[in-house]
Order: structure tokens, then C-alpha cells, then sequence
């Protein structure tokens, strides 16, 4: 037609044709190929022009642009399947992503023509490169089998939704489209089904029935679903579009995945006849106010988050039993939230009764559970779109169903048995130890393990009050690090080990000691433990050493009176140390028995024949070494 | 691409094997953080704002705690600011080889294999079921009584070892002082697996380390907490029917009456005591073991987790009747059984991480900390408490050992067991015999053994009095004899605080004092070379053979 012309003026001509391409035209499509097939040498160009037709048209002129490639790459072929073929799997899957579950499903049949050799062609080559198909088919069933996992993991959640959608009033506002609805069917009526999913099990056609459209056992209804599911449709999109237009706007995200919700009910087919009647009413009172055509939206405008994985309610939705046995059954609403849920093809026979009163069902379905109120009511009530104030009677009482006369944040106050002034002053404690008292929640309570000790250490996190009992305690404490500290860089010189456990004497002897107590001597004992040889000078008293590392030293008895030494484990000290010893030189001795040895020369080399072992050599049992002291506390009175 | 599913994968698919930057993690009051960090990974955390606790352990502000091989959560109650960041890979220490999870890091903040916010967690239950043991407790202060014995109940993974923490942590808080028993041979507390032990706490719990570290030669940062350990080297409490960890339940529970009668504090603060969740599944015998634990430790409150069945079961059995302290009579004091929710955060921790959960305990009880946080060591003021330990390798003469085995398995374990050891036993017949855990088949067995080898089976029974015999004879603890098995690599043994000559009851009823790995075996020359804890000679003092549990650790020692 126009060849020999410069490929932009190709491209523009070709541009403006594509965009009088509304529906899906034979004439036109065949038209637009000629032209394609007529400047092959533009094929770029036109490729590219062809692509961004599709990226930028609204979703309902997508699938007509995408006719028009098809037929080209099947009448034409190279080089435009070349070009093409290139951005395809972005163009193919852009579109599919904004389109309605039926287009999807033209999408899909085109796609498996993609896989087989052009009709009646000689070529045994499948339209476009095997590859091409396989990474579209891929990201298909990924989004598929994504989409499955979410609606199961959404599964409770829609529990709660399912029932909220007895839409209010307060929608007089929002701009809906019902005349567009038979365009725009949701594409949430089932997962786009491809042939070659994991999901479905390669079914060799494409045309696997909506859920939607399953029959159901409940004939009558019929008449009343399928009417009222075009209607929901048509809010649907039309929301859908609002959001496209509002992606950041959270009341119309509210709005659309409220209609969803409502929606996945519908799609159960598990709503009484006179439910559904209700639900026609609110949808149909919705519906007619609307005046602004759908397909308007500015369709560069990609939405965010379009929300097409509401998809695929299974028939059998996983619904969990907690939720069931929470509902308590002497509501109202709640026996409505029932029949919702436990998908009862027939309902109780109270439930008609009780249907006028449908406004407050929206937003009982939350009360039973122990959450703080789902956020989505939460906001749907703060945009008016919910009743505020008709919260059901049942709602406040339900949240602590199991023991009514206590309400929650309350710390019973009874009559002291004794007085416990112990360390939350302020805080009476009295906790009731049963399963009922232990669920109600004590705020106050809490301030004694943080607030009422304000006082932190900054190195272990630990509280003390902030008394001058805890400020004491506390510099003990921090005194207790600095030292632990330095004898932690010293002892990373030498070689550590692991201790033997007590056995069970010394165990129940033993007494834990907090790094905050008062231990008097603790600067005498450091000095003499600095200088191994300077205890002698401090007096029999304390007299101790740490137990020396070194095996064969360890080993060697004391050399006066033969035995061994016994290591006993100091707090104080952190470290194993011998009671009752004293190093002299090279040489380990008990104090005692050098004091003995000693009393009348200075040296140890004077000792002379047996040590006066007549007295009894006596171990320091009853001296204030550290570890004695420490380890055997005075009881308190 | 906005079609759902898509963009799921694509961002992981980037981020794989590149370091996660730091990221800070908001918690809002009343949630928490749950994360997973692999063996092999350290994950960095630090409490920039706000107040946040592990298991009830408050974090101290601006300190950097390092988590590896950990599946834990940080709750908050007034909300706080999360710094996480990944931490250096950990090598094993002396080339040990890296678990089977190293070198994987996750995908999750700082390479968390998995990590997540909260919003609903059981810590109002678990906070207020402290409160209400501060109640007893403070009755107990004042009246003189003993404080509240609390045992935990609960299916595997249900959260009970967590909660046990939480109450220690809370009651030492506050200053008291409980004592916590652990009576889960799975998973050892301050100690290794295999262990039933008893601890009085009063200093706090450690972050990085769970509970803590038994004593050291050296300093610790974290104050050491004082183990009574008790050697139990099988999984199954139930095992033998209970006729082995019966007794050293009994014994256990008399050291911590023993303790409560002359440590005022511990007195007033209870005790609280940790179950395997073995005895929460409906076995035979497990409730039988339940009322064994409740009269042993006078228990006065039950707590079950996530277990409806048993919770039923136990207010039937236990609610609101007497508790078996001998004072109870006179004061009135009565069971108590509450119902507690599992958390969410509970996951199942598969075999695999288990494994190296155990392997971890035994490296720590012989190497110390393996964590090494360069970070936070480099800190003036380091919360962290890496130690590293030195034990000592000797070598042991096998025929000097009294070491003895449990040998209460199924038939076909034991026949490995004679086939691994004494090879001359196999020609006795025994394989014939249908059911070897049979006691009185036992001790016959044991009599024709005797008959049969005089001279080399040496079976402390028949050494005993006769009087005692009868009662060894149903103690399935049975004497190693030489030559070593080589099953014995890899393996630890246990040095029982009883000399060699005790009777077998002695030697099952005595306390640990500490474990030995044998790295070798010398079958030829009798020869087994040990890694001890402690320098010096190995003490000359009964030993127990690990052999079923904690099994094989492998590569301990290069």
C-alpha cells in the first residue's frame, strides 16, 4: 500500500490503523496484515509499533492487537515472527496480565497455535520458536500455581472477608459501570486454563469450564446467580478500573477486594436463597448509580497491584476448624457467619428470620476471633463504607467469651493473704493460677520486670531499681564486669578448660551468687590472687591460691603433709582455686601446714622431721577465703 | 510484572549468595521477631531502640548479639528497632567439618534462613502464668511454705524448653533464684545430650547461648550457672519401661528437695521443670512416668502446651488435688493445671538440625563458645561469650576402665552390640532368644555367661551380695569388657561420681562429673586415647558408655 515510504511514516500510518482496531474485526485484522505483509521491509518498525499498541491500549483492545499479530506471524511470517518473537514474551504476558479471565483464555488458545505449524503450511515449524512459547507457558504456570498457594493461605482469611460483603450503602459515590460488566467479566472467575499447567493436568483444550459456571445442585438459583454475578461483575471492574486509576488509594483497593470477596461467595454457591436475594439487593442498589464508562482508564497506567489471584475458589475451600468451633451459635450473626462457612447447601432454619438484619452481619464475622478488629474493617468503617456504630451487641462480649466477668486489662484485687511487698511495689500481685486468668492480659503487670527497675546495664541488659539499693547493686554489678572483663583478657592468654560437675553434695551446698552482692573482701582477694605469694602475708585467714594450670604441679602433693590439694570451684573468683594453700618458690604447701612448719623458722628448707601433725593438721574449713565465704552463705533469719 | 507469582521469584534468584546488607526491623509492642539462622551462618543482631527479649532475657541496648545454628524469637513489649546483620561465616573449630547446612545462607535479613514478624504470639499466657507464680511465691516467702513446683508438659516442638526459659528468666528478673531441671534427654541444658540436670539460677540467662555455660577454668562474661547432671545416655525415657529413668529421676529430685530444704532462696522460688515431649504422646507408660515426676518433685502446677487431649487428661487425673510435699496435708496445697497456647514461632525442628544441635552441645562442652564474633569481641564492653577451650587428649589403658553400658534395646541392637564387642558371646546362643530385653532372661543370660566365661565377664551382679543381686540384676547396665569395641570411637563416656567397684544401681544413680570423647580406639593394644575436659588423670571413677545416645559424634577431634 504505502511501500517505499520512510518506516516512520509506516509506523505512524500503521499506528493510526492499529488504533481503530476497538473489537475484535476480521475485516480490519485481515487489512492490518496485508499492510504488514505489503512492507516487509518496515517489519521492524511495524513490530514495534504492533508491541507498544498493545502495551499501551486499554485491556479490551488488547486481545484484537494481539489477533493482529497472530495473524501476521501465521500469513506472513519472517521476518516479523523474527521481531516479534523478540519482545514477546513481555508483550504476551503484559497483556495477559491486565486482561479478563475469558480473554486469558483466548490468549490462551492463541498461544497453543503458537506451538503447532501454521495450518496448512508446508513448514513443520511451529509458529513462533519453541522457546518463545515455553517461556510464556512457564510464567504462566507459575502465576497459576502462585496463585493456588495464595488463595490456600488466604483461605481463613477469606473466611472473615466472605461474609463481610453485605456491601453498605455508603457507596453511592464510587463511579460503577454495571452496562460494562459483560465486557469486562472479573478474571477471577478461574485460574486461566492453560493446557499445560501443573495445575490442570494438560488438558488438551482450552476451554476447561469456569468454575463460575459449574452446575450446581441448587437449579432454582440459578436465575438469581448468574444475573447477580454479572452485576458483581460489573462492579468489579468497575472498581478495578477506579483502582487503576487510584492505585495508591487504599479506600478503592478496600472497595475492589471487598467485591472480590463477595464475589469468591458467590462463586462457592454455598448462599441460601435468601441470602442471595440480599446480596442482589445491595448489588443492584449499587449498581445504578453509575454513570462513567469502565473502559475509560487511561490505559498506559499500569496497575501496581491489580489483584487477579482472587481466582480459583476451590470448591472445597480448606476451611479451618478453630475458626468453626470459636463461633459461638447463640448470635444471630454468628449462625449467619455459620451457614457462610460450613457451607451448608441448606441452611438452619433460623436463618431466614434473621436476614434483615444482614448490615450487622457485616461485621460480626471478626468478633469471635481473639485479633484486634480486622484492618480492612477498620478502615472500611473509617471511610464510612461500614457502619460504624452497628457493631452486633454479641461482638464485644464474644472477644472473651470464656470468663465474661472479667474484663480484659483488669488485675483482680483480693484480700492480701500476705504481704507481699517484694519488689513490684506499686503493683499488688495477685495472678490467679488457672487457664482462664492467664489469658487475660496485664499491662501493669509487666512494668516490674521493665519500668519499675529503670535502672539498665548497659552491657548485659540487666535491671536494677532505681533506688539507692539498686544504684549499689548496681555498681557492685558494673564492678563485676570491669573485673570479669580484665581477667577475661587475661585468661585469654592462657589455656581454659572445661570444670567437672559438682556431684550432689556440693551441689545442694552450694549457694548462687549474683554479681551484685555484697562481697566484702573481694579487693583483698583480688590483690592476693594478683600475687600468688603475697597471701602469706594477709594471714592464715585467706589463704588461697588458684589452682595452678600446669598437670604435674597440680599433682604434686602438699610437701609436708603428702596429700593432695583439692580444687574447689569460687564464684567469687570465677576460677578453681585451693583452699588453705600458700606457694612458697616453686612449691605449693597448705597454709596451714607451712604455718605449722614455720611458726619457729621463716624458711621452709628449716623443716625438720615430721611437721607437728599431733594438733591436726587443720584445713581451712572455718576461714573467709573467698570461696568458703561465698559458697556457704549465711542464711538469712 | 505485577501477574502474582512472578515477581516472587525473581528477587531471591538476585540476592542469592550476596551478603544481606544490614536491615533494621521495626516491632511493634506485643510482637515478634522469629528467625531462623543456620549452622554454619551467624546472624548479628542489635537492639537499637526500644526494650526486646529472647526468651525473656532482656537484649542490652546497642549490643551486637551473634546467633548461629538457632531458631529463636525476640519478642517485645513496648516495641523496638532491630539492627540485623550477617555475621562472618563460622568455621569449625580444628577443621571440623562444616555441618551439612554451612555455607547456605538464607534469604531472609542479615542471611536468616528464615525470618518474620509476629503479631500474635502466647507471651500474655506465658508472662502472666510468671505472674501468678509470683504470686505462690510471695505466699510462700511469707508463710513459710516451699514455692510453687512447676512441671511442663507438652508435645515435641510445642514450645516447652522456650517456656521453661521464659519463667527462669522472668523469676530471675526479679530476683529469684529457681531451680530448673531439665528432664529432656534430648537436648541437653548446660550440658550435653544424654543428661538430666538440675540448676539453681540466679544470674542471667545467656542470649547467644540458650542457657548458659557450666563452669570454667576461666572467666566467663556471662555469670556460669552450676549443673547437677545425671547421665541418661538413652532418648527414650520410657525405655527398659522407665527402669532406668525412674530412679534417676527419683535421685535427681531428691538433690533439688535436698537443695530447697537449705538454700533459702531456691525454697522460695520453686522449681520448674522441663519434660521430653515423649511423655506428652500417648505411650504406654507415660502417664505412669507423669505421676512419677509429679510425686517425685511434689509438683503443684501443670502447665500443657498445645496439647488438648493431655490437658483433659491431666485435670482429670491432677486438678485440684493434693500435691505429694509432705506439708501438703497441712497446708492445704493443691495441683493446679493450666492450659497454655502453642506459639505460632514453634517450629518443627527436623533430625538434621537436632543432630547439630547436639553435636553443637558437645563441642561447646569440649571447645567452649564455637561462635567467634570478631565484631563484638573487638567491643570494649562485648556481650558476647566466646571462650575457647582447651581439653586434653590422652591416652587410656581400656582394661583399667569400669565401663559400663546399657543394654535395654530391642534384641537385634544388642545382638550388634555382643557382635561388636565379644564375639565369643554370639556362639552362646543367645541369638536365639526371642526377646532379649527380657529381665529375667537377662539375668539368666548373665549366669550362664558367667558359667561359660568364668574369669572375663565380671559382671558386677554377681560380685554383689546376694540380697543386692536380686535388685542389679534388674539394672540393664552391663560391663564393657575387652577388648575395647571400636564402636567406642567417636562416642562419649561418662565419669560417674561412684568408684569402680560400686554396684551397677550405684553406678545408674550416680551424678556425672564430666564427659570424656573417645577419639580412637586400639583394639590390639588395648588402648582407647580420650579427650578429657579437665587436664590431669582421668578420675578413677565408674564410667558410662554413650553408645545409644548422644551416639557418634563424628570428627570431634581431627
Amino acid at each position: 500500500m504505502s511501500s517505499g515510504l520512510a518506516s516512520d511514516e509506516v509506523a505512524e500510518d500503521y499506528k493510526n490503523s492499529l488504533e481503530d482496531l476497538t473489537t475484535n474485526d476480521r475485516f480490519q485484522i485481515s487489512n492490518l496484515t496485508v499492510i504488514a505483509k505489503e512492507n516487509t521491509e518496515h517489519a521492524m518498525a511495524i513490530s514495534r509499533v504492533l508491541e507498544n499498541h498493545i502495551r499501551t491500549t486499554p485491556p479490551a483492545q488488547k486481545l484484537p492487537a494481539l489477533y493482529v499479530v497472530d495473524s501476521i506471524v501465521k500469513n506472513v511470517g519472517t521476518p516479523y515472527t523474527l521481531f516479534l518473537g523478540r519482545n514477546m514474551y513481555q508483550t504476551f504476558m503484559n497483556a495477559y496480565t491486565l486482561v479478563d479471565s475469558q480473554t486469558r483464555r483466548k490468549l490462551d488458545e492463541m498461544l497453543k497455535t503458537w506451538k503447532e505449524p501454521v495450518p496448512g503450511s508446508l513448514d513443520t515449524r511451529p509458529v513462533f520458536p519453541p522457546d518463545i512459547t515455553r517461556s510464556i507457558e512457564n510464567a504462566l504456570i507459575k502465576a497459576r500455581t502462585a496463585a493456588l498457594q495464595q488463595q490456600q493461605v488466604r483461605g481463613q482469611q477469606e473466611v472473615y472477608n466472605r461474609s463481610r460483603v453485605g456491601t453498605p450503602p455508603g457507596w453511592a459515590t464510587t463511579p460503577t459501570a454495571p452496562q460494562n460488566a459483560p465486557r469486562f467479566p472479573p478474571p477471577t472467575s478461574q485460574p486461566p486454563q492453560g493446557r499445560s499447567g501443573p495445575v490442570n493436568g494438560y488438558p488438551p483444550t482450552g476451554d476447561a469450564i469456569p468454575v463460575r459456571s459449574t452446575p450446581t445442585p441448587q437449579l432454582q438459583q440459578e436465575v438469581d446467580i448468574s444475573s447477580l454475578n454479572r452485576d458483581i461483575d460489573g462492579l468489579i471492574s468497575a472498581a478495578r478500573n477506579e483502582f487503576a486509576n487510584n492505585p495508591l488509594d487504599p479506600s478503592v483497593q478496600q472497595r475492589l477486594k471487598a467485591l472480590l470477596d463477595l464475589q469468591g461467595i458467590m462463586q462457592l454457591q454455598q448462599l441460601t436463597q435468601e441470602q442471595l436475594k440480599l446480596v442482589r439487593d445491595q448489588v443492584s442498589a449499587l449498581a445504578p448509580k453509575s454513570t462513567i464508562p469502565a473502559s475509560q482508564p487511561t490505559s498506559s497506567h499500569i496497575p501496581v497491584t491489580s489483584n487477579p489471584t482472587i481466582a480459583t475458589p476451590p470448591v472445597t475451600q480448606p476451611f479451618s476448624q478453630p475458626l468453626q468451633q470459636l463461633l459461638n451459635p447463640g448470635t444471630l450473626a454468628e449462625l449467619i457467619k455459620a451457614t457462610a462457612t460450613r457451607q451448608h447447601p441448606t441452611p438452619p432454619p433460623q436463618v431466614p428470620s434473621v436476614l434483615p438484619q444482614m448490615p450487622i452481619h457485616s461485621s460480626a464475622p471478626q468478633a469471635p476471633t481473639p485479633t484486634p478488629e480486622n484492618p480492612l474493617i477498620a478502615a472500611l468503617r473509617a471511610k464510612g463504607l461500614l457502619p460504624a456504630a452497628s457493631a452486633p451487641p454479641g461482638a464485644s462480649s464474644s472477644v472473651t467469651p470464656t470468663f465474661p466477668f472479667i474484663v480484659p486489662g483488669q488485675v483482680r484485687y483480693t484480700p492480701p493473704v500476705s504481704t507481699p511487698q517484694m519488689n513490684t511495689a506499686e503493683v499488688h500481685l495477685n495472678v490467679q493460677m488457672n487457664t482462664a486468668s492467664i489469658k487475660i492480659p496485664r499491662t501493669m503487670l509487666i512494668t516490674s520486670l521493665y519500668d519499675a527497675r529503670s535502672n539498665r546495664c548497659g552491657t548485659c541488659g540487666r535491671r536494677f531499681f532505681a533506688t539507692e539499693e539498686g544504684k549499689e547493686k548496681k555498681a557492685r554489678h558494673l564492678d563485676w564486669h570491669f573485673r570479669t572483663n580484665q581477667r577475661m583478657t587475661d585468661a585469654a592468654r592462657r589455656a581454659q578448660n572445661r570444670s567437672w560437675y559438682v556431684d550432689e553434695r556440693d551441689w545442694i551446698k552450694s549457694r548462687e551468687v549474683g554479681d551484685d552482692q555484697i562481697i566484702t573482701e573481694t579487693e583483698s582477694t583480688n590483690e592476693s590472687a594478683g600475687s600468688d605469694g603475697g597471701a602469706a602475708k594477709k594471714g592464715p585467714a585467706k589463704q588461697w591460691i588458684r589452682a595452678p594450670n600446669d598437670a604435674t604441679l597440680r599433682n604434686t602433693p602438699c610437701p609436708i603433709c603428702q596429700e593432695k590439694f583439692e580444687s574447689t570451684w569460687s564464684e567469687d573468683v570465677q576460677d578453681w582455686i585451693w583452699q588453705d594453700a600458700v606457694k612458697v618458690g616453686n612449691r605449693v604447701y597448705h597454709a596451714s601446714c607451712y604455718a605449722e612448719v614455720t611458726k619457729d623458722g621463716p624458711t621452709p628448707s628449716g623443716r625438720t622431721g615430721t611437721p607437728d601433725s599431733v594438733l591436726g593438721k587443720r584445713k581451712a574449713e572455718g576461714t573467709d577465703s573467698p570461696g568458703q565465704n561465698v559458697r556457704i552463705k549465711t542464711e538469712p533469719a | 510484572m505485577s501477574l502474582p507469582g512472578l515477581e516472587l521469584t525473581q528477587p531471591s534468584a538476585e540476592r542469592e549468595f550476596v551478603p544481606a546488607p544490614p536491615s533494621q526491623i521495626n516491632l511493634s509492642p506485643g510482637s515478634e521477631w522469629r528467625f531462623e539462622v543456620a549452622f554454619g551462618t551467624a546472624v548479628r543482631v542489635k537492639l537499637e531502640t526500644g526494650t526486646a527479649e529472647l526468651f525473656g532475657t532482656e537484649l542490652a541496648p546497642s549490643q551486637t548479639y551473634t546467633f548461629s545454628g538457632t531458631k529463636a524469637a525476640i519478642y517485645t513489649w513496648h516495641g523496638c528497632t532491630l539492627e540485623v546483620s550477617a555475621g562472618d561465616a563460622v568455621s569449625g573449630i580444628d577443621g571440623m567439618p562444616a555441618t551439612a547446612t554451612a555455607g547456605r545462607g538464607g534469604y531472609g535479613a542479615g542471611g536468616c534462613q528464615s525470618e518474620y514478624i509476629a503479631e500474635e504470639t502466647p507471651m500474655v499466657e506465658y508472662a502472666n502464668v510468671h505472674f501468678a507464680l509470683e504470686t505462690l511465691r510471695n505466699e510462700a516467702k511469707a508463710t513459710g511454705k516451699d514455692g510453687p513446683r512447676v512441671l511442663i508438659l507438652g508435645p515435641e516442638n510445642a514450645g516447652k524448653t522456650s517456656l521453661s526459659k521464659i519463667l527462669t528468666a522472668y523469676a530471675v528478673k526479679v530476683g529469684r533464684q529457681p531451680v530448673v531441671v531439665n528432664l529432656d534427654p534430648t537436648e541437653g541444658m548446660l550440658s550435653v545430650p544424654g543428661t538430666l540436670t538440675a540448676t539453681a539460677f540466679r544470674a542471667m540467662l545467656d542470649v547467644e547461648e540458650g542457657w548458659g555455660s557450666s563452669p570454667m577454668s576461666g572467666p566467663s562474661a556471662v555469670p556460669v550457672k552450676l549443673p547437677l547432671v545425671y547421665f541418661y545416655p538413652m532418648v527414650n525415657p520410657l525405655e527398659a519401661e522407665g527402669s532406668v529413668y525412674r530412679p534417676i529421676v527419683s535421685r535427681l529430685a531428691l538433690s533439688v528437695m535436698g537443695r530447697m530444704a537449705e538454700d533459702e532462696d531456691a525454697r522460695e522460688t520453686g522449681v520448674i521443670v522441663d519434660t521430653p515431649g515423649i511423655l506428652s504422646q500417648s505411650r504406654a507408660g507415660a502417664l505412669e512416668m507423669i505421676n512419677h515426676i509429679v510425686t517425685e518433685f511434689s509438683i503443684t502446677t501443670i502447665l500443657v502446651i498445645g496439647s488438648e487431649r493431655l490437658y483433659s487428661l491431666m485435670m482429670k487425673n491432677y486438678d485440684n488435688k493434693p500435691s505429694s510435699s509432705a506439708s501438703a496435708a497441712a497446708s492445704d496445697e493443691r495441683i493446679s493445671v493450666v492450659k497454655l497456647s502453642k506459639s505460632g514461632g514453634c517450629v518443627d525442628r527436623d533430625a538434621a538440625f537436632m543432630k547439630a544441635v547436639r553435636e553443637s552441645q558437645i563441642r561447646t562442652y569440649f571447645f567452649g563458645n564455637p561462635v567467634s564474633s570478631t565484631a563484638s569481641s573487638a567491643l570494649s564492653l562485648s556481650a558476647s561469650t566466646n571462650v575457647t577451650l582447651s581439653p586434653h587428649a590422652q591416652h587410656l589403658d581400656f582394661n583399667g576402665l569400669a565401663l559400663y553400658n546399657y543394654t535395654t534395646s530391642s534384641a537385634e541392637d544388642d545382638q550388634a552390640d555382643e557382635d561388636d564387642y565379644d564375639p565369643a558371646q554370639l556362639t552362646t546362643g543367645e541369638s536365639f532368644l526371642p526377646g532379649g530385653d527380657n529381665d529375667a532372661e537377662w539375668a539368666a543370660q548373665r549366669s550362664e555367661n558367667v558359667s561359660a566365661l568364668p574369669g572375663i565377664l565380671l559382671s558386677a551382679a554377681n560380685e554383689s551380695a546376694p540380697a543386692t543381686a536380686v535388685g542389679n540384676a534388674l539394672v540393664p547396665l552391663k560391663k564393657v569388657l575387652t577388648p575395647a569395641p571400636s564402636t567406642l570411637a567417636n562416642t562419649l563416656l561418662a565419669i560417674t561420681n561412684c568408684s569402680p567397684t560400686s554396684n551397677v544401681a550405684e553406678i545408674r544413680d550416680a551424678s556425672t562429673m564430666g564427659f570424656l570423647y573417645v577419639a580412637d580406639v586400639d583394639s590390639e593394644r588395648g588402648k582407647i586415647r580420650v579427650l578429657a575436659p579437665v587436664g590431669g588423670r582421668v578420675p578413677a571413677r565408674a564410667l558410662v558408655w554413650g553408645k545409644r545416645w548422644p551416639a557418634e559424634v563424628v570428627g570431634l577431634v581431627g
